[in-house]
């Protein structure tokens, strides 16, 4: 497998699945979402107007840290076109933006007003929103809006002893242990003991799109809306009716289409309660779309944290315990998350071995910089990069091959399922599923990783700085407790499928459409997905942590078995057969006896069905079934990631020559958007790896605020990418055996890459920190 | 003289008037004419999201009649009068309304290479651009030029190299003829004066006419592709009252092939300087290849580029290292000076009130010289220099008989190292010289320190440049090839 290979994107062939089944589950279909957005119909948030709609825009904080005395609006107020300028004291009734997920106590003080109240806490805090005729009006306006703060010094760094944050504040309000086992003795007993300092850089989503809200009120129906959502549109309806003085019902949230989630946008952010509360108040529909450098500073960033990690091995370089402490910088504020990233990083670090104790203290401690909260794989791409270090670093301290080590240590097939006394997202750890070493095998295999280190050797010989890496992980997927899918047949066959799910892009839409195409026998081209809407399904969960084709697709699963048996049994009544021996094929019910013989559509059946229909006297009408499914456990894919670079030795310039991902997933619906979940997760966590950092000075600017401070890859950064879509280890969690595979891509990068740079330094251990920065290669070519 | 600007939007013909000057073509595709499927990633030039595809007739000499050039370009820092007597084109004009997919379109859905979507429209244009002017299928690195200005955060990118493939093997003409022919109806070659939102923009079409005007304005911002004054207008806010545009005056888009030069007139853009100097200089070209992106050489001029005094330019060290000349031009006459004296402090140039650059000159590679330039950037692509570096150096068997060298990114200014030239001018270009030379070079260099990169760093990166150019150039008993040089 040469490195300059002209096949630059691999796949895996895919298995075909459940036999019976198979029409479309797992075929490569092309997606149903695509038509409009290649030919430029799509509908994002900035495409989104409304006749008389004003302009909002935000005033933001200059400065990290500062008393705010006072804002000075006169002059935007003054200017024509301009018809309001708030500051905190004109929303002071709104609460300020709640939790959504922790269960962490006295977190309170720390959550965010939608307007700084008294302090600012980072560069970029809303201070006051201006509300003008256009968008233009509105900048010029913000333009003269002058705040008078007065400065205090910043905290920058979440490693120092906890301090005063606000008055009678800490800048540490909770730590989250978690630990199991007799770690002191095992520590007391070990043949060796590891110790690392290892610290993530700060970086994010950051997708194409930025965030946008429009948000207009309807008097005469007494109905607010919200345009622009995303992601967790019923829990955001619910918080903003309730902060908002309203029911529910009186509030509804629509997602267009979305350029890109990455767990930072559909959060609960201050601009979203900003522009509803405008549209109440002004009477006029209110559009505010964030523009590129106001992202870099006003949305989520991630990743932050600082571990001091140790680990007791045996003499076979088996783990006894580990004993991690870490310091996750949140930044100025508490978002909707909470504590959940620092729960997560402290609940997934042991990732796939054996642990037989460990102990966890994760520091939450807040900084002066933009809140931090989820970013693709959360807390996984960290721990994994933490947690493959010590792997290296044991290899390195018993003599040990890298890879040998590995194995020694995974959790085999048969300990699965394989509990942990150890909880994370209030849900115990059980991994479900999976055959580690197998699959390490067959990536190891697909690799060429035996013939690929003597290659490697020669290329050293010849004066090249080159080297291989290797980082193992553990994902979690399918969060639940619930979704439900409500699918209707109507008269042309045509299906609508209603979900509570939301689309970030990554083709939920083409999925369940396929799943539910699957049970029902039809075409998946015949399904439209209703997504993303509050007005037509009063329950959902979105779309986050890897969830949606593990509960989403299992309920959709569960409504079209349940339709095609309704059908079949109306069928059956019509042709006088027995049901048992009917079937759907291509939208026809047919004799099971003659599948090519179509006896009648499936629109026929549902005419039979329809309320005027006298079949359905007494009963209720419609080819319609609402189904939900259930779960208490997260299914837990899993993966290898393989690396090679090459370091400049002039520069200290890394380069990625091939990568491979290998990714067990259960069940593939579809190969082709999971290879595409793969590649671009994987891209992002090269971009984590080696290029993305979110800076700052030492007063607390930032400094990372345009595409070309802030550089996330481009095409020549992505090298040849070979991928390996899994489906050894279905999961027994779900009718489908499906586990999610948006953040497989991802998780590993961080740990293979520097794995490898330490390979091509031929220093193990030397990588401490991501993101590894020529500068810091440089440093350690010299010494 | 004329208040309006007229162009092909898609098909039908656009007549404008009365607009502001400084208005991008990105607002005015978003805003006045609704068309959203143009997306804003970030409007200052980084990401490729707003690309849109700028038609016009081939004037090239070789170039068969009745046929057009597609430019891709960024229109969010695009002002509206670059599009007088083009074809503007956009994601919405590929497919014909109930009909099918246009064949790029369609690549880009059966390769899976959208999935949010919100970059599609800018790589659907960059992609059928690189269709029209593609000659065969491109390989990875033709791909990856054609596509480094479109950023995806979702795909990972190896789709859309997958269907940028597919669309380049069966590429589908437009009907160029008509087109041209339509523009060629609507052409006035009547100056242009737009003048609302307390901006009056010239559009001069003869050098006398230029002269006059910076005569007469002398305080105006000259323009030339835009990608530095579009960012001065749509990031930092600032009020142009007058600019004078480079675009239509005749003469300044030539480059004149002479015996002993290059000559570069001020409306070259890099992409049309590429692939001249990829024969003479082809590790200029490969630095330019590496300028912004496509979609930013598509405007970006040479004289731009240096006339924007910028410390972090990337072509002053190359241009420093080979001797080129600037000259400048105004109602006094027109006057010649070395790169290097053209740059007087931080953002000072010696360009005088009323004066412009005119063109530069690059001399052609003599018998035994050797030319090379290297940008360090974090990304390759599309990345600020933390250090650009220059090298001219003339052997004579093992001897330096001359050496030149620029450095970027280094000084308030673009710098050249006249004290590192001297060490190593006359010396056996051997190891000891090489290590003279270095330290020479380090004293040279007082670099500063800033996100991008360390003083330390820069300087001692600076210095492996030197090593690096020692192991290009050198190999012990062997004279450089003269084929190497060769134009
Ligand atoms: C996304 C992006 C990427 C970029 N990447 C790079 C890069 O990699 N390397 C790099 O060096 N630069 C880069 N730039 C900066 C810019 O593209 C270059 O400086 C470019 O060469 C400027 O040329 P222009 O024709 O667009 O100049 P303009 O923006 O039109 O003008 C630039 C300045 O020069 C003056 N000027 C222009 N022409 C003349 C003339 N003939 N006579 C007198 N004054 C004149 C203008 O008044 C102005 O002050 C990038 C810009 C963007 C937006
Ligand atoms: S919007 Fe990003 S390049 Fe134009
Ligand atoms: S598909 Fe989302 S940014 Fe490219």
């Amino acid at each position: 497998m040469s490195a300059a290979g002209e096949k630059d994107y691999q796949a895996s062939p895919s298995p075909r699945l459940a036999p019976g089944a198979g029409r479309v589950v797992g075929q490569r279909v092309t997606r149903l979402e695509d038509a409009p957005l290649v030919r430029g119909d799509g509908m994002f948030a900035a495409d989104v107007s409304f006749p008389r709609q004003l302009a909002m825009r935000v005033v933001r904080s200059p400065i990290a840290h500062g008393r705010l005395l006072s804002i000075d609006t006169a002059a935007a107020r003054a200017l024509p076109g301009v018809h309001a300028v708030w500051t905190a004291a004109d929303v002071a009734d709104i609460p300020p933006i709640p939790f959504r997920a922790t269960k962490v106590r006295g977190l309170e003080p720390y959550c965010q007003p939608i307007l700084a109240a008294g302090r600012v806490r980072y560069a970029g805090e809303p201070l006051a929103v201006v509300f003008a005729d256009d968008a233009y009006l509105a900048e010029d306006a913000a333009d003269l809006v002058v705040p008078d703060i007065e400065e205090l010094p910043p905290v920058l760094d979440a490693t120092a002893e906890p301090a005063e944050f606000l008055p009678g504040h800490s800048t540490e309000p909770t730590v989250v242990r978690k630990e199991y086992g007799d770690v002191a003795a095992a520590f007391r007993d070990a043949h060796a003991i590891v110790e690392l300092a290892l610290s993530v850089g700060r970086h994010s989503g950051v997708p194409l799109e930025t965030r946008g809200a429009i948000a207009r009120y309807d008097a005469s129906r007494d109905l607010l809306e919200l345009h622009g959502a995303a992601k967790k549109q019923h829990w955001n309806r619910d918080e903003i009716a309730r902060l908002l003085g309203r029911p529910p019902a009186g509030v509804h949230l629509f997602e267009g289409h979305v350029g890109g989630g990455f767990g930072v946008r559909g959060e609960l952010y201050p601009e979203d309660l900003l522009v509803c509360l405008a549209a109440l108040r002004l009477r006029r529909p209110v559009k505010w779309i964030e523009d590129r450098r106001e992202h870099m500073v006003a949305t989520n960033h991630s990743r932050q944290q600082h571990h001091r990690i140790r680990a007791a091995v045996d003499g076979q370089g088996r783990l006894l315990a580990i004993d991690d402490v870490f310091f996750h910088d949140q930044g100025g504020y508490v978002r909707t998350h909470g504590a959940r990233v620092v729960d997560l990083a402290a609940g997934m670090l042991p990732g796939p071995y054996r642990l037989p104790a460990y102990r966890v203290a994760g520091h939450f401690r807040l900084t002066n910089k933009t809140p931090a909260a989820t970013y693709r794989a959360p807390g996984r791409f960290e721990t994994t990069f933490v947690r493959e270090r010590v792997m290296d670093a044991i290899a390195a301290r018993l003599g040990l091959d890298r890879v040998e080590v590995r194995r020694r240590n995974l959790v085999t097939p048969a300990e699965m399922p394989h509990a942990r006394p150890l909880d994370t997202l209030g849900t115990a750890v059980v991994l479900d599923s999976g055959d580690y070493p197998g699959l390490l095998d067959t990536a190891l295999d697909r690799f060429g990783w035996t013939a690929l280190q003597a290659d490697l050797a020669r290329r050293r010989g010849a004066g090249e700085c080159v080297g291989a890496g290797i980082g193992f992980f553990v994902e979690k997927s399918g969060l639940g407790p619930s979704d439900g899918v409500r699918i209707a047949v109507d008269k042309t066959g045509g299906v609508e499928l209603i979900s509570g799910a939301a689309s970030v892009g990554q083709g939920v839409e083409t999925v369940l459409a396929q799943i539910c195409a699957e049970a029902l026998g039809i075409d998946y081209r015949r399904v439209r997905v209703v997504r993303g809407r509050t007005d037509r399904i009063e329950f959902g969960n979105g779309a986050h942590a890897s969830r949606v084709t593990v509960m989403s697709g299992s309920a959709t699963y569960r409504a079209a078995l349940a339709v095609r048996a309704m059908a079949l049994e109306t069928a059956a009544g019509l042709l006088q057969a027995a049901a048992s021996e009917l079937s759907i094929v291509d939208g026809h019910v047919v004799r099971l006896a003659d599948p090519g013989a179509p006896l009648m559509p499936l629109g026929e059946v549902a005419r039979h069905m329809g309320p005027d229909s006298a079949l359905m006297v007494g009963r209720t009408p419609g080819l319609s079934a609402e189904r939900w499914f259930h779960s208490a456990h997260m299914t837990y894919p899993y993966g290898v990631h393989l690396a090679v670079v090459r370091i400049d030795r002039g520069t200290g310039e890394v380069r990625v020559e091939r990568y491979l991902v290998a990714n067990d997933i259960g069940r593939a619906i579809n190969p082709m958007l999971v290879e595409g979940q793969l590649a671009g997760g994987f891209v992002q966590g090269l971009g984590g790896a080696l290029f993305e950092e979110f800076r700052y000075d030492e007063t607390g600017q930032p400094l990372s605020t345009t595409f070309a401070d802030y550089l996330i890859p481009t095409l020549a950064e992505v090298p040849p990418l070979d991928l390996i879509v899994s489906e050894q280890a279905p999961s027994p969690l779900n009718p489908l055996g499906v586990k999610g595979a948006g953040e497989g891509g991802t998780n590993g990068v961080g740990a293979a890459i520097a794995s490898a740079v330490d390979d091509a330094l031929r220093r193990p251990g030397a990588v401490v920190s991501l993101p590894i920065l020529p500068r810091t290669v440089h440093a350690l070519l010299r010494t | 003289m004329r208040d309006s600007i007229a162009f092909l939007l898609g098909d039908t013909p656009r007549t404008l008037r009365g607009v502001d000057p400084t208005m991008t073509v990105l607002e005015y595709l978003r805003g006045p004419e609704r068309r959203c499927g143009t997306k804003e990633g970030c409007a200052e030039g980084d990401c490729g999201a707003c690309t849109v595809v700028l038609g016009r007739p081939r004037a090239d000499p070789g170039a068969a009649p009745g046929t057009m050039t597609y430019e891709p370009v960024n229109s969010c820092i695009l002002f509206l009068h670059a599009l007088d007597g083009c074809q503007l084109l956009t994601v919405e004009d590929l497919h014909v309304h109930g009909a099918k997919l246009h064949p790029v379109q369609q690549a880009m859905v059966d390769h899976h290479a959208s999935q949010c979507g919100f970059c599609t429209p800018g790589f659907v244009m960059s992609v059928f651009a690189l269709t029209q002017s593609a000659a065969s299928v491109p390989d990875r690195a033709g791909i990856n030029t054609a596509l480094a200005g479109n950023l995806c955060r979702c795909t990972g990118y190896l789709p859309i190299v997958a269907a940028a493939k597919a669309a380049c093997a069966a590429p589908v003409s437009r009907d160029d003829a008509t087109t041209v022919q339509r523009l060629r109806a609507m052409r006035d070659p009547a100056p242009v004066r737009l003048a609302a939102a307390g901006t009056t923009l010239f559009v001069p079409t003869g050098v006398d006419d230029l002269v006059r005007l910076l005569a007469a304005h002398p305080d105006a911002t000259i323009l030339a592709g835009g990608t530095d004054v579009g960012l001065w207008v749509t990031k930092q806010h600032r009020r142009l009252p007058v600019i004078v545009s480079l675009e239509a005056v005749e003469g300044l888009d030539r480059i004149v092939l002479c015996e002993d030069r290059i000559e570069i007139g001020a409306r070259v853009t890099l992409e049309a300087l590429l692939p001249v100097l990829a024969g003479p200089y082809p590790a200029f070209a490969a630095m330019l290849r590496r300028f912004g992106s496509r979609q930013v050489r598509m405007r970006a001029t040479l004289c731009g580029n240096v006339a924007n005094g910028s410390p972090i330019g990337d072509t002053p060290p190359a241009l420093i290292a080979l001797g080129a000349e600037v000259r400048l031009r105004g109602a006094g006459g027109a006057r010649t000076m070395p790169v290097e004296d053209f740059f007087l402090g931080y953002r000072q140039t010696a360009l005088a009130l009323g004066e412009f650059v005119e063109r530069i000159d690059i001399p052609r590679p003599r018998m035994g010289e050797r030319f090379h330039v290297w940008k360090v950037s974090k990304r390759f692509e599309q990345d600020i220099s933390a250090v650009c570096g220059a090298f001219r150096l003339t052997l004579d068997g093992a001897t330096i008989a001359e050496a030149r060298i620029g450095f970027g990114g280094i000084a308030a200014i673009p710098f050249r190292a006249r004290a590192t030239e001297a060490t190593l001018t006359g010396g056996l270009w051997h190891e000891a010289t090489l290590a003279s030379s270095r330290e020479t070079l380090a004293r040279e260099l007082t670099p500063i320190s800033d996100m991008r990169a360390s003083a330390d760093y820069r300087r001692i990166v600076a210095c492996n440049l030197l090593t690096k150019l020692h192991a290009e150039t050198w190999s012990p008993g062997a004279t450089p090839a003269l084929a190497e040089i060769a134009a």
